[in-house]
């Protein structure tokens, strides 16, 4: 990255982040509010309703930060799919490198997780949980987070040009994604009913990461992908699976992306 | 001296479209062209094996009817298209204006744009404080700026966007057909501009004006169907020009 391209991306996200909650009241408040709600009505109708999570210690909080690390997994992807559409009239008239419009998208996104974080540990701190040298790899884990969502963006925003479909069958996998994800549910209620499907439920990345991060964030007693699998070969599935699509991504990205100006 | 006595060079330079033959296009007509074994697009050469060179200094004029090729001449210049074959050289900063305006957001103010047009362009922020004023008041919206944009006036808004354009410091300027903006005075003012500029700075504009042809070009090339049909005086291109009409 050169500095051409990191002045452009610095001017991108700022305009962004600007003009995301112009003309509303509360502003900036709703990247605090808009998790909150949303956590407030899984949290009634699973823990209070469904009385989900009950063995789980500080299950409000574990349910939140599922909840935090999904949205931003869905809104980076969503927006980095959309940038370049919303963002075609730039690319039609000016030259520059194409991959700066989906990481200004998916920057943003970053932004309003690292505030909904926030939001986060003071509920941890307020429910009693106690901070300790494990919140250290919480930022790994993030970034692992963020580069499977980077990936996905860049491979299917660049198939998106042409093909607008994908945006939409994207939306319908993602709310079927959702619940493949131990997010609303604890994963020990799965493994009740059926080892082995918790056992595959765990292979896939969002699942490692948003247990590891609940494990070193909240609780010890949150099950993850090193306890449920013994094997290590399966163990590293997870991080492959990451690593591929962030490697296919990009080619296919920088493939695509020479054409973009005369196909959008 | 010698070795960079030229600002752009272009050799053998072609480029062509593959133009959509259905109406929709989507998922599902790709599978169903490929399906049926159809291609689904038409090419369209729109650059035929186009050789020219650009002095440092000179002041290019491309004239010729629509769909000739001119746009898709400076796009390519300007590596927003990638050419098919050839070779383009270019020696120093290149700053097109294909459009004036690009990427500003009504909902910034005029101050904002300003500073974001700039980082389109490659101008870090140390570099557009420097040109800021210069800016404002070529465009005498001093009062304007802390407004947002969508309160401009569009003939305003021309005038902001044509004063980045003209303030933003390259080796090489690409103006497509963006003379004609704002009021009488205005006009006065970016004519004046013009005659300065001739023999400063490396400008090739894209125009259907021939007395700007004359007035500002020491050359001019006239494009038809994607080839370069003419490459001379202003006076002989134009008048080249006003004969396809005949």
């Amino acid at each position: 990255m050169n500095r051409k391209d990191r002045i452009l991306l610095l001017e991108l996200v700022k305009t962004d982040f600007k003009l995301r909650y112009q003309g509303s009241i509360l502003g900036y408040l709703w990247a605090i509010i808009r998790p909150l709600l949303l956590f407030g009505i899984l949290y009634i109708v699973f823990a209070k309703f469904l009385r989900f999570g009950s063995d789980i210690p500080f299950y409000p909080v574990y349910l939140l930060t599922g909840t935090v690390l999904w949205n931003f997994f869905v809104e980076c992807t969503n927006q980095g799919i959309q940038s370049l559409l919303i963002r075609s009239d730039l690319m039609r008239k000016i030259a520059f490198k194409k991959w700066i419009i989906v990481l200004s998208a998916t920057a943003t996104a970053l932004i309003n997780l690292g505030i909904n974080l926030i939001v986060v540990v003071v509920f941890a701190l307020i429910s009693g949980v106690t901070p300790n040298l494990g919140w250290f790899i919480v930022p790994f884990l993030i970034f692992e987070l963020y580069l499977l969502s980077l990936g996905l963006a860049l491979f299917l925003g660049s198939i998106n040009v042409k093909f607008r479909d994908v945006q939409s069958i994207w939306e319908v996998l993602v709310s079927a994604l959702f619940y493949a994800v131990p997010i609303i549910y604890p994963l020990s209620m799965v493994i009740s009913y059926n080892e082995m499907a918790a056992k595959i439920l765990v292979l896939n990345p969002l699942a490692q990461i948003i247990q590891d991060i609940r494990f070193f964030l909240i609780t010890n007693e949150t099950m993850t992908i090193w306890e449920l699998i013994k094997n290590p070969i399966f163990q590293v599935i997870p991080m492959i699976i990451v690593i591929v699509v962030l490697f296919f991504g990009v080619k296919i990205f920088q493939k695509k992306s020479r054409y973009f100006a005369e196909e959008i | 001296m010698k070795k960079n006595e030229y600002a752009i060079e272009v050799k053998n330079l072609s480029k062509s479209f593959k133009l959509p033959t259905e109406k929709s296009s989507g998922l599902k007509q790709a599978i169903f062209n490929s399906l049926k074994g159809i291609k689904g697009y038409t090419k369209q050469e729109v650059l035929k094996d186009i050789s020219f060179k650009v002095k440092k200094g000179e002041f290019l004029g491309i004239v010729g009817r629509n769909g000739s090729g001119k746009s898709t001449l400076l796009k390519t210049l300007s590596k927003i298209y990638v050419p098919d074959c050839g070779e383009i050289k270019i020696n120093g900063a290149l700053v097109p204006f294909i459009e004036l305006g690009v990427g500003f957001n009504p909902e910034l103010t005029g101050r904002e744009n300003i500073y974001l047009n700039g980082a389109l362009l490659g101008f870090s922020n140390q570099e557009m404080d420097k040109m800021y004023q210069e800016i404002v008041d070529f465009a005498e919206l001093e009062p304007f700026m802390n407004q947002k944009l969508k309160n401009y006036s569009s003939g305003m808004q021309v005038r902001l966007a044509f004063s980045i354009a003209i303030r933003a410091k390259g080796d090489i300027l690409i103006l497509d057909e963006v003379l004609a903006v704002g009021d009488a005075a205005f006009q006065e003012k970016c004519n004046k501009y013009f005659s300065d500029l001739k023999g400063e700075q490396t400008v090739i504009i894209v125009t259907h004006d021939m007395e700007n042809v004359k007035r500002f070009c020491d050359r001019a090339i006239l494009l038809e169907n994607g080839k370069i049909v003419k490459d001379g005086k202003p006076e002989v291109v134009a008048r080249n020009y006003l004969n396809l009409f005949k």
